[in-house]
């Protein structure tokens, strides 16, 4: 492998509590060295500033709920195509590109790590052969579990309290599927909605037929996952995304989990006042004061970014009501015993009362808050807006004067209701956007390897001219450095690598089997033997990343 | 192949439809086998690439035994100086082929087509006009308590499905109870018989019978038509249940007019999902398919047929088969129906079956029999294909990734 030297570079490397030293960095055999030899490729970083590689800690890019996405609006990628090249394959681009346009975007703009937040386990080889086909970045991707009907029987013998039998199911889960981490979405919802179109209005609602309420999935689930020691907490898209009033649930559901480790997905979604039906309003900083004092909960915000969107989420419910809202496309397809999904194209208009609100409320979770490493940047893509709009969202974080500007131009009554025109002066330091974009995600993610550059650190690196215009900084690094090889230079992809699997792997009793074939048997259309993805073709090259059981 | 007489092979899954039971022994009977649970279709599948196993070539060329390094050597010539190369076939293509051959395509600039160059014209998708509601086969068996089979047999075609869904043929239903089947059919088919409800208006007229249904839906008043009496039946009974669902396939959405016919479906669906849940579930025309277009849509952004002739991926909205398009001039078909090309194409085979009157074939091992790989189920599903015959055989995809080295080494 390439020994390279970055040198002379303003390095911002807030893990190690390096804020804009200049110093060397020296890479060798992937990782971050101490030390090159004299032969090492020399790279001027002068006058330029160097970050690990980005961390996207919450994004839909792979498996059957992006790929449906895909087929429902051709339209939309034609005329963003992308030609082969010697080391590169052809494709589209657009809201949701193909894998191996997705994977060279990421990387283009300085990312070498993503998480795909939402798989239905049942779909693991699908989303496994979709990340395959994603290249540069390293992925990992998360498991539905919330809406499970075989856990919903193995909580409610448990009486809703965390079970050995059940933390051996969620370990086995991880196992079959390759997963890295659980995700909890409209836990209990998805499947009243699966029902009869029903929905949750309290915790404490009854799943019918399954004698749970969605307080107990989230205590049982997320109590077997920190009990675990999963590298990465339990992840949650709460109840009642998108409704006036969902704060309620929100903060009801942070008390939940607390003093457990939880990562809450999209919070500006769950940020709202008002009553149901109504008009909503920010209620961002009562869930800052919570995080405030529970340093165990973090959150991703899911910025909205005025302009073409494309919502795609497990949490179906959602997505009828976008359709009735829109008139406009629709996807459902439900996932017997795991979970629904439902995709919906969406524009977000800066005159548009909520969409200029959802704007404001995320600002408000980026600006209001006290801690980066407790609130990190997501657009929760393309829910919000593709990834491709991150740059533009860190100049609205680090440049007062455009983000004014920007106000200007949203909905002014929307706007008033939020924090944003109180003065808020805040401009984020290049150091926060790496809290926010690369280390705190990879801190959170559990990922020991990624987000700073330690020595043994991967050598994930990305190198940017230090412009004033924010957003065309972080739109075009000069270099991205993948696992110790240049991968990009000057906005050119100089090779095309395939980037690692990302799994974890927590011990279990492996006679949960047993418990786990006969409810299979019951309930699945899938053999219990052939559910798990055993091809070694599909699930390397990986790296395991151990649980540390509490 | 070895194939001992008292082998039974225990449990693998079954490539011989889209439904991919994979629940199923097999047991050899006589020249054949036997499945368990019994499928007639299945059988003769498996028996059949056995057959083929035992009895093809390795490889030919210009219909001369060959060896597979020569065959390769010739086909990678005729790739190579291909003007207008065609992709095509999948209908028995794993997972693992589809990735390796739309690779293989995309450096060649080639024609796509997964959706059969022969044989009836599937029809135009109707999904990127509208969307659908779709569920998994265990959706639809524990929630459905009433499902209507649009102009499709599947009894024939995919002879569990039914059973899979909770229709047993014995008359058993699912722990749902009471459920109603309901057929829209002219024919008299094997399916039919088994329907609670059999509903006999011609295809020529099922956008007026789907746009009524919506109409009477709405509450509106359908002009005279003599359908009235037997879409109120239907309704009727959709009005009955909580969820329901509608199975179609090229009967609908085959030939002339068949996107209109799926968007007047879609459209419906969308409009009886208003208070309860309904879903559709579409009937592939071979097991190989769904996966096929789900890999060219991840690759590509695209699903069923594309061009990469100008180095990216256009979407390509045939009203024929591609096969006729003008300028194909070699085609490739991987693991499909190997029809006699034009004279003006030269025809290669990577495929499992016999090929004839190609320029070059070469027999590959069969998924789900000789080789391992990865099938998309008619309702998306992923399952892994077993090997319980190894053979000698490569697979298309381990073919592709050598045609693919040789071109641009």
């Amino acid at each position: 492998m390439t020994a390279i030297r970055i040198s002379g570079g303003q390095v911002h490397d807030p893990a190690n509590n390096v804020d804009g030293e200049v110093r060397d960095v020296c890479l060798q055999d992937g990782t971050v060295v101490a030390e090159v030899g004299p032969h090492a490729r020399q790279i001027d970083a002068r006058g330029m500033v160097v970050m690990p590689g980005g961390v996207d800690i919450h994004a839909h890019i792979a498996g059957p709920k992006v790929n449906a996405a895909r087929k429902l609006s051709p339209d939309e990628r034609r005329d963003d195509p992308l030609d082969r090249t010697e080391v590169l394959r052809s494709g589209t681009g657009g809201l949701v590109p193909s894998t191996f346009v997705t994977g060279y975007r990421y990387s283009l703009l300085g990312y070498t790590t993503v998480v795909e937040a939402a798989a239905p386990p049942l779909a693991a080889r699908h989303v496994l052969s979709e990340l395959r086909d994603t290249p540069m970045i390293d992925k990992a991707f998360l498991i539905l579990m919330g809406n499970n009907q075989v856990l919903f029987e193995l909580i409610r013998e448990s009486g809703g309290s965390v079970s050995p039998r059940l933390r051996d199911a969620v370990a086995w889960w991880l196992q079959a599927t390759g997963g890295y981490g659980v995700k909890l979405v409209n836990p209990g919802g998805v499947e009243l909605w699966k029902q009869r179109n029903g929905h949750v209005d309290s915790l404490d609602d009854e799943v019918a037929g399954f004698g749970v309420t969605p307080r107990q999935v989230l205590e049982a689930i997320g109590g077997a996952v920190h009990e675990l020691g999963l590298p990465h907490p339990v992840h949650i898209h709460a109840n009642n995304l998108g409704v006036a009033g969902n704060a309620d649930t929100t903060l009801d559901t942070m008390r939940t989990l607390a003093g457990r480790q939880a990562h809450f997905a999209h919070l500006q979604f769950h940020s709202y006042g008002g009553k149901p039906g109504g008009q909503p309003r920010s209620r961002a900083p009562e869930l800052l004061e919570f995080l405030g004092t529970h340093p165990e909960i973090t959150a991703d915000v899911g910025q909205v970014m005025f302009g073409p969107a494309v919502t795609m989420t497990a949490d179906a419910q959602v997505s009828a009501r976008l359709r009735d809202l829109t008139g406009g496309k629709w996807i459902n397809h439900d996932t017997e015993v795991e979970t629904g999904c439902g995709i919906v194209p969406y524009t977000y208009r800066a005159g548009n009362y909520v969409h200029a609100l959802q704007w404001g409320i995320g600002l408000e979770l980026f600006l209001l808050g006290q801690d980066p490493w407790q609130v990190m940047l997501s657009t929760d893509h393309p829910n919000g807006g593709s990834f491709l709009s991150y740059p533009k969202l860190i100049r609205l974080l680090m440049d007062r004067d455009y983000r004014e500007d920007q106000m200007g131009r949203a909905n002014q009554r929307a706007i008033r209701r939020t924090a944003l025109p109180d003065g808020l002066e805040r401009e984020y330091t290049l150091n926060e956007i790496a809290i926010i974009t690369r280390a705190a995600p990879a801190r959170r993610l559990g990922l020991r390897d990624k987000g700073h550059l330690g020595i043994g650190a991967d050598a994930d690196v990305t190198i940017y001219h230090d412009r004033a215009d924010r957003e065309e900084m972080f739109a075009t690094p000069r270099y991205v450095i993948k696992g110790g090889e240049l991968a990009v230079e000057d906005g050119d992809l100089r090779r095309a690598g395939d980037g690692l699997l990302l799994s974890s792997h927590a011990a279990f009793d492996p006679d949960v089997s047993q418990v786990l074939a006969p409810l299979f048997e019951e309930r699945y259309t899938v053999a219990f033997e052939h559910y798990p993805v055993r091809d070694p073709a599909l699930r390397e090259p990986a790296r395991i990343v151990e649980a540390a059981p509490r | 192949m070895r194939y001992s007489p008292t082998t039974e092979l225990t449990p693998i899954t079954c490539a011989g439809c889209g439904v991919l039971c994979d629940d199923v022994t097999v047991q050899r009977a006589g020249d054949g086998v036997r499945l368990q649970p019994p499928c007639g279709l299945g059988a003769e599948w498996f028996s059949e690439r056995v057959r083929w196993a035992a009895n093809t070539p390795a490889a030919m060329i210009h219909g001369q035994p060959a060896s597979i390094e020569a065959a390769l050597t010739r086909a990678a010539e005729l790739l190579r100086g291909a003007r207008r190369p065609l992709l095509h076939g999948f209908a028995g293509a794993t997972v693992e082929d589809a990735r390796a051959a739309i690779a293989l395509a995309d450096r060649l600039g080639a024609l796509v087509a997964t959706d059969g160059v022969d044989g009836a014209w599937p029809g135009a998708p109707a999904v990127p006009l509208r969307g659908a509601s779709t569920a998994t086969l265990g959706e639809i068996r524990d929630r459905s308590r009433l499902v209507v089979i649009w102009r499709e047999d599947p009894a024939t075609t995919h002879p569990r499905l039914l059973d899979r869904l909770g229709f047993g043929a014995d008359g058993s239903r699912s722990r749902l109870g009471e459920r109603t089947l309901v057929v829209v059919d002219d024919r008299d088919t094997a399916t039919a018989r088994r329907a609670d409800l059999q509903l006999h208006w011609t295809r020529e007229r099922d956008v007026e019978a789907l746009t009524g249904l919506h109409v009477l839906q709405r509450g509106l008043a359908l002009p005279a038509s003599e359908l009235e009496a037997d879409l109120g039946r239907l309704l009727e009974r959709i009005d009955a249940v909580p969820h329901a669902a509608f199975v179609h396939g090229p009967g609908l959405t085959g030939g002339a007019g068949g996107q209109r016919r799926a968007l007047a479906l879609h459209e419906l669906v969308r409009e009886l999902c208003v208070g309860r849940h309904v879903v559709t579930l579409a009937l592939p025309t071979a097991a190989g398919i769904t996966g096929a277009q789900d890999v060219l849509a991840w690759q590509t952004g695209y699903a069923q047929n594309i061009d990469l002739a100008s180095g990216h991926p256009e979407l390509v909205t045939a009203t024929a088969p591609l096969a006729t398009s003008e300028g194909v001039d070699v085609s490739l078909c991987i693991e499909g129906a190997v029809d006699e090309p034009p004279d003006s194409v030269t025809g290669i085979a990577l495929c499992s079956r016999p090929a004839g009157g190609v320029a070059v074939s070469i027999r590959t091992a069969a998924a789900g029999v000789e080789a391992a790989g990865t099938l998309h189920r008619l309702d998306g599903v992923p399952l892994a294909l077993q090997a319980p015959l190894p053979g000698d055989a490569p697979t298309a995809a381990t073919l592709l990734a050598r045609l693919l080295a040789e071109i641009a080494p």
